[in-house]
């Protein structure tokens, strides 16, 4: 591997100090799933690594007032197994869950997934339909955007140079019932062909659905119009029109894993399945 | 650049100069000969590079030696230190859970970890544990007789 | 050595290489030290899949401080090949496949080889690519090799120079066109297999170090350390005698380790940097293209049978793609000719098979060497033939399938083998017929067979020797060339030492990591699962050259006649004079004279040897002959499995295996093989090698080229053994280690069909394939 020089600053101060080293190229660096393989393959130059995830709060899950708080450098199974997400947002750990093998999840952490921000990621649709608000932090303070706007394109993100996401706040949605459901080659350990996270929020007049899917666009979407259908009541004819929407929703692509018909034809199918599963928990 | 790191393995202290880039992989082989975890893929994809940190299975590939200071690793080494086999390695053996051998110390060090965190996991908990860790001689049967077996005889 | 396992034969006694392996003791090449005079190798491969090499530069790769040598198609002027000598070390004048070795270099450390490879120039000129081996083998395709003619190959290859076509094995029994309209019922269809990858956990490694009295050695993962080093020897002008490999534990080899790959390459760059070890390690994306991977296959098949279900006849046309160098390809498509019907008796035959040059990564050995590509087609035409008359494919197959004792496709008589009774015991573990319901309303449960044979593909007259030494307390070391592959060689080798000998299996080392050729007993490779029948004939002549030496000394020494003594529990008795001898220290010190004038006897070694002598050729225009090959092992697969039909997605619930192996040496080691197999066959039924327009491969890793996990394997694989004995093998034994994943795909492509109505013509399989064509049947039908 290409040499680079690995930091581990202790304070915030330090970390931005490195991460806008002028004339270097410079990453953050979490659960390193990512970034020691595409070093590797000469993919990434980075001159210069900085571990953040010692960083004050990165590692906490917290319930505030406001919601549950994620810190960006908590790991996949820390999140698949934290009585707190699991509590406040199923369909979180539904999807940290189904990230990579056992091995993987152990040092793979949320903010890494999201600046990887692959359109596969599996964390992403749940964090869609969660409303999620990502805290940012960059040298000049903090700031926070909706995780809608977050995700740009293909490796892609709003982050600006030197900014560093902190963690994710996920709003309360008291009664809320999710599923995340993932289709790969492989059933397990492998790229996610479509993946799709519905939620039901229990509102006065029933529930107020929200739908999201991945793996199907350059980035993942939310899906208004099934939203909407399921809102007025979730009969097996409203999800089928459900389905149809998410299908309409999608823009998927041909590649070595899947074909686009494919996954289109599979957000009807999971689509389905996801909000089947959300109708199985809901009282 | 260079990296003074102090940390155990297998419960003996060690404090060693690392290379930024290089992998606890490569030093757990290369400095401190500890070669019974085995490069596959060096992708994070086969598991058998698997090595206990703080008691969690991570691909030892995907770490950074300098991410290891101050922490505790296990490697398959460690299971039988004062020449008694771990009940795992002896339920590998009586089962035959062994063929090529170069899956097995990943695969002991996933199935350790598992036990802990779950001793008396089903069928299904056992597979998902190996998920990670990719065989391509035995089919996994009867390394997940030989876990089983443990889980229910000790 | 408390334990006394006495007649080991037909006992699972426990493996002699688990402890190592449990305790990550087990050395591998990887983890050998050579200290700091190592260097590292790095091979610059062909960017393209066929093109002429217009000149090479190494002067800036040369020029970097800390690069030692760079070796190119210069210093490699002899072709090299197991069976068809057709490949330059490093390429010369041309490349044939993307990931083709065109230079090496040497550097004190790896990051710096990998950046020196970098710096290698090499200007080609593009041609012309094939990749289809039916494409490849029209007249008005590319010729890949246009000095095939000047190419070495045994005289029982046939290859046509001007052509593609590197061996075309032609069989013709009877009349197939008198045939035609006798039969009730035909099937036609062609099969496509793509190229796949053995994926050994441990990649390919190598270390050579070339010192300078001429003496060269090679560690390598090797399936076949003698052979390597007579290729390297030949190729490379080196006396054998001066070429040593030592090969310790194989961590996966299925084929891939078998002749030769990246290791010639490592010891030309050793030669280049004399005294000092070079080490070459494959990444798992150079392993995808860069050592061998299975040939692709072109078959269209035709076989009709009778109203009854009697086959009556088979023309088919096999093309292998066997990549850009056909070297043991040239063998697999000869053996998949010799036993192009499957395990059928059929009167008429047709048949052609050809290897092919193709751009593609080399095909070579891969579990099976053939069969499994073969039985892909033949396997679903039966039993859609069996569907077409109206007959259970169980009994189509009881019916059909070859007997002992019957002429078989080239003449010879079939050696003993009870196929009928692997299909009624998978069939019965299965519960055959009694279909059960699917576990959701929007899943289709299915079931399906299918049956295979093999023969050991080798040379006619491959060797293997061994010997046994004893010690001082009578335990004894067997020496064997043979490897162990995770396959059980070593603690068969022990268990029939200890019970030709008659002493109890925990008396018996094993002598044999690392195999090493220059302290090894010959054994010409460890493939074509023939190392138990092979290298256990060896050892049983060993053993029993010992024992009979221990009886003569203490027969002598008794004054009684040898005849009428026994080798028990390791102590020699007498049924004679009922008198005991223990084998302790008589075995090394001898035995003593009375009064101590004179000792008799000494160290007992004892060899032995086995090479069948019977093997005949094949006539190049029928494939006929008296015996083509030592025996075939046979066995039956019935697949229990589910399919979800909103996704695609396949859950293979059960595959039940019963397979023939004569006799099961170690009962339990013959299970986990099964077992083994089993998910490898059904593993392959889903890969494939995907490449671009330009031949570049598009899923050279393992993120994209997937092979089962733990989720994947079935939820019961159930193994049955059937032991009818083979003439030559030691107890009755023949192999069976490649033979469990040869009808694997087929088996569950019938259980598709089962299931959903749906033939698939083309592997891999994948979700979404399978969920497409039940989407297009049932917009069809509507």
């Amino acid at each position: 591997m290409r040499k680079f020089d690995y930091y581990q600053p202790k304070d915030f101060a330090e970390a931005f100090e490195l991460l806008l080293l002028p004339d270097k190229v410079v990453m953050p660096l979490a659960g390193a799933t990512d970034i020691i393989p595409l070093a590797r393959d000469g993919h990434i130059q980075p001159d210069v690594v900085v571990d953040i995830k010692s960083l004050p709060g990165m590692r906490e899950i917290k319930a505030t007032e406001k919601g549950l708080l994620v810190g960006a450098a908590v790991r996949m199974n820390e999140i698949a197994s934290s009585p707190l997400v699991r509590e406040h947002a199923t369909v979180l750990a539904e999807g940290a869950a189904t990230v990579g093998h056992v091995q993987v999840r152990n040092r793979a952490t949320l903010g890494g997934n999201m600046c990887t921000a692959s359109p596969a990621g599996d964390t992403f649709p749940a964090l869609l339909v969660l409303e999620a608000e990502v805290l940012i932090r960059g040298v000049e303070g903090e700031r926070s955007v909706p995780v809608l706007e977050f995700f740009k394109g293909p490796r892609r993100t709003a982050l600006h140079k030197g900014e560093l996401v902190v963690g994710v706040l996920l709003p309360k949605l008291d009664g809320a019932q999710g599923h995340y459901t993932k289709l790969s080659r492989r059933k397990v350990a492998d790229l996610t062909l479509v993946g799709v996270a519905a939620l039901a929020i229990p509102s006065e007049a029933g529930y107020v659905w929200r739908l999201a899917l991945g793996a199907v666009a350059p980035t993942p979407v939310r899906v208004p119009a099934a939203e909407q259908i399921l809102s007025q009541g979730y009969a097996a004819a409203a999800i089928e029109q459900a389905a149809v929407a998410a299908h309409a929703a999608c823009s998927p692509i041909d590649d070595i894993r899947s074909s686009a018909e494919y996954r289109r034809e599979m957000v009807v199918n999971i689509t389905k399945r996801a909000i089947g599963k959300v109708i199985e928990k809901l009282p | 650049m260079l990296h003074e790191i102090t940390f155990t393995v297998n419960n003996d202290p060690y404090t060693i100069a690392v290379q930024s880039q290089q992998t606890l992989l490569k030093v757990l082989r290369e400095q401190l000969g500890l070669t019974g975890t085995k490069i596959g893929c060096e992708n994070g994809e086969c598991g058998a590079c698997t090595v206990l940190f703080d008691g969690e299975p991570v691909n030892s590939c995907l770490v950074l030696a300098a991410e290891a200071d101050g922490h505790e690793i296990e490697t398959v080494e460690g299971m039988s230190i004062g020449g008694d086999l771990h009940p795992l390695q002896k339920a590998f053996i009586e089962h035959n859970a062994v063929q090529c051998g170069f899956c097995t110390p990943g695969m002991l060090m996933s199935a350790k970890s598992l036990l802990i965190h779950n001793p008396q996991p089903n069928e299904l908990e056992i597979r998902e544990a190996l998920a990670g860790n990719l065989c391509r001689c035995t089919g996994y049967v009867r390394i997940i007789e030989a876990i089983q077996d443990v889980a229910q005889n000790g | 050595m408390a334990e006394h396992t006495n007649n080991p034969v037909g006992k699972s006694v426990p493996r002699v290489d688990a402890f190592d392996k449990v305790t990550g003791a087990a050395k591998y090449v990887d983890d050998m030290q050579f200290g700091p005079g190592l260097y590292y190798g790095k091979l610059v491969h062909s960017p393209y899949a066929h093109a002429l090499i217009k000149g090479v530069d190494v002067s800036k790769a040369l020029a970097l401080p800390g690069v030692k040598a760079v070796v190119t198609g210069e210093d490699t002027p002899g072709r090299i090949g197991l069976y068809m000598k057709d490949r330059y070390i490093y390429a010369r004048g041309r490349v044939r496949y993307v990931g083709e070795p065109v230079a090496g270099v040497v550097a004190i450390t790896e990051e710096l080889a990998e950046e020196a490879a970098k710096l290698v120039a090499v200007e080609y000129e593009e041609l012309e690519p094939v990749f289809d081996p039916y494409e490849a083998a029209q007249p008005e395709a590319p010729v890949l090799h246009p000095k095939m003619a000047e190419y070495q190959w045994p005289p029982f290859i046939f290859p046509e120079p001007g052509t593609n076509v590197s061996e075309h094995f032609k069989l013709r029994k009877g009349d197939v066109e008198a045939a035609w309209p006798k039969c009730a019922a035909i099937v036609e269809q062609t099969f496509r297999l793509p190229q796949i990858q053995h994926v050994p956990l441990e990649t390919h490694v190598a270390i050579s170090r070339w010192d300078e009295t001429g003496a060269v050695t090679l560690w390598s993962p090797s399936q076949s350390p003698f052979a390597q080093r007579d290729l390297l020897a030949q190729s490379l002008g080196i006396s054998h005698g001066d070429m040593r490999v030592i090969s310790p534990y194989v961590g996966g080899g299925f084929g891939g380790k078998a002749g030769i790959s990246i290791e010639a390459n490592v010891v030309v760059m050793a030669r280049a940097v004399k005294g000092h070890p070079v080490k070459v390690q494959m990444t798992r994306e150079e392993e995808f293209v860069c050592t061998n991977v299975r040939q692709s296959l072109y078959a269209h098949t035709k076989i009709g049978c009778d109203a009854q279900g009697k086959v009556l006849a088979m023309e088919t046309q096999y093309y292998f793609g066997g990549g850009g160098y056909n070297d043991y390809g040239v063998n697999i498509a000869r053996a998949s000719g010799y036993s192009c019907t499957g395990p059928y008796l059929i009167p008429n035959i047709k048949g052609d098979s050809r290897s092919v040059y193709t751009n593609t990564p080399i095909g070579s050995a891969m579990r099976g060497f053939g069969m499994p590509e073969i039985h892909w087609g033949i396997e679903q035409i039966m039993d859609r033939l069996a569907e077409k008359i109206g007959m259970d494919p169980a009994e189509f197959r009881r019916q059909n399938c070859v007997r002992t004792g019957e002429e078989i496709l080239t003449g010879m008589k079939m050696p003993p083998v009870d196929l009928v009774a692997c299909i009624d015991k998978a069939t019965e573990a299965i519960g055959w017929g009694q279909k059960k319901p699917a576990s959701a309303p929007e899943k289709k449960r299915g079931q399906g067979l299918a049956i295979m044979w093999k023969a050991p593909a080798m040379p006619p007259n491959p060797g293997s020797s061994a010997i046994v030494r004893f010690n001082e307390d009578a335990t004894l070391n067997v020496y064997v060339g043979a490897q162990e592959l995770g396959q059980g060689a070593f603690t068969v080798a022990a268990q029939m030492a200890a019970q030709a000998l008659g002493i109890p299996y925990e008396w018996v080392r094993v002598s044999a990591n690392p195999v090493d050729t220059k302290y090894s007993p010959y054994e010409w490779q460890t493939v074509a699962s023939r190392i138990t029948w092979a290298m256990g004939n060896s050892v049983k002549a060993a053993a029993e050259e010992a024992r009979q030496k221990i009886l003569d000394v203490v027969a002598e020494y008794w004054d009684e006649d040898p005849e009428n003594l026994d080798i028990k529990d390791g102590v020699v008795i007498s049924y004679q004079s009922e008198r005991e001898q223990s084998l302790k220290n008589m075995v090394i010190y001898g035995l003593p004279n009375d009064n101590y004038e004179g000792w008799q006897g000494g160290p007992i070694v004892g060899t032995g040897k086995f090479m069948p002598t019977y093997i005949t050729g094949l006539d190049k225009e029928t494939g006929q002959g008296t015996r083509s090959v030592a025996h075939y092992s046979v066995g039956c697969q019935a697949i229990d499995l589910e399919v979800d039909t909103a996704t695609g997605q396949v859950d293979i619930l059960k595959i039940a295996s019963a397979y023939d192996v004569g006799k099961a040496i170690n009962p339990d080691l013959v299970l986990t093989q099964i077992e083994g197999g089993a998910v490898h066959g059904m593993s392959s039924a889903f890969e494939g090698m995907f490449f671009d327009a330009k031949g570049r491969l598009k899923n050279p890793s393992l993120v994209d080229y997937k092979i089962a996990t733990a989720m994947d394997a079935p939820h019961e694989i159930h193994g049955d053994i059937i032991e009818t004995p083979l003439d030559d093998g030691p107890w009755g034994a023949r192999g069976v280690g490649e033979h469990v994943m040869v009808q694997t795909a087929p088996a569950i492509a019938n259980a598709l069909y089962n299931a959903l109505g749906v033939r698939f013509d083309d592997l891999p399989l994948s979700s979404e394939k399978i969920y497409l064509a039940l989407h297009a049947q049932e917009t069809g039908e509507k």
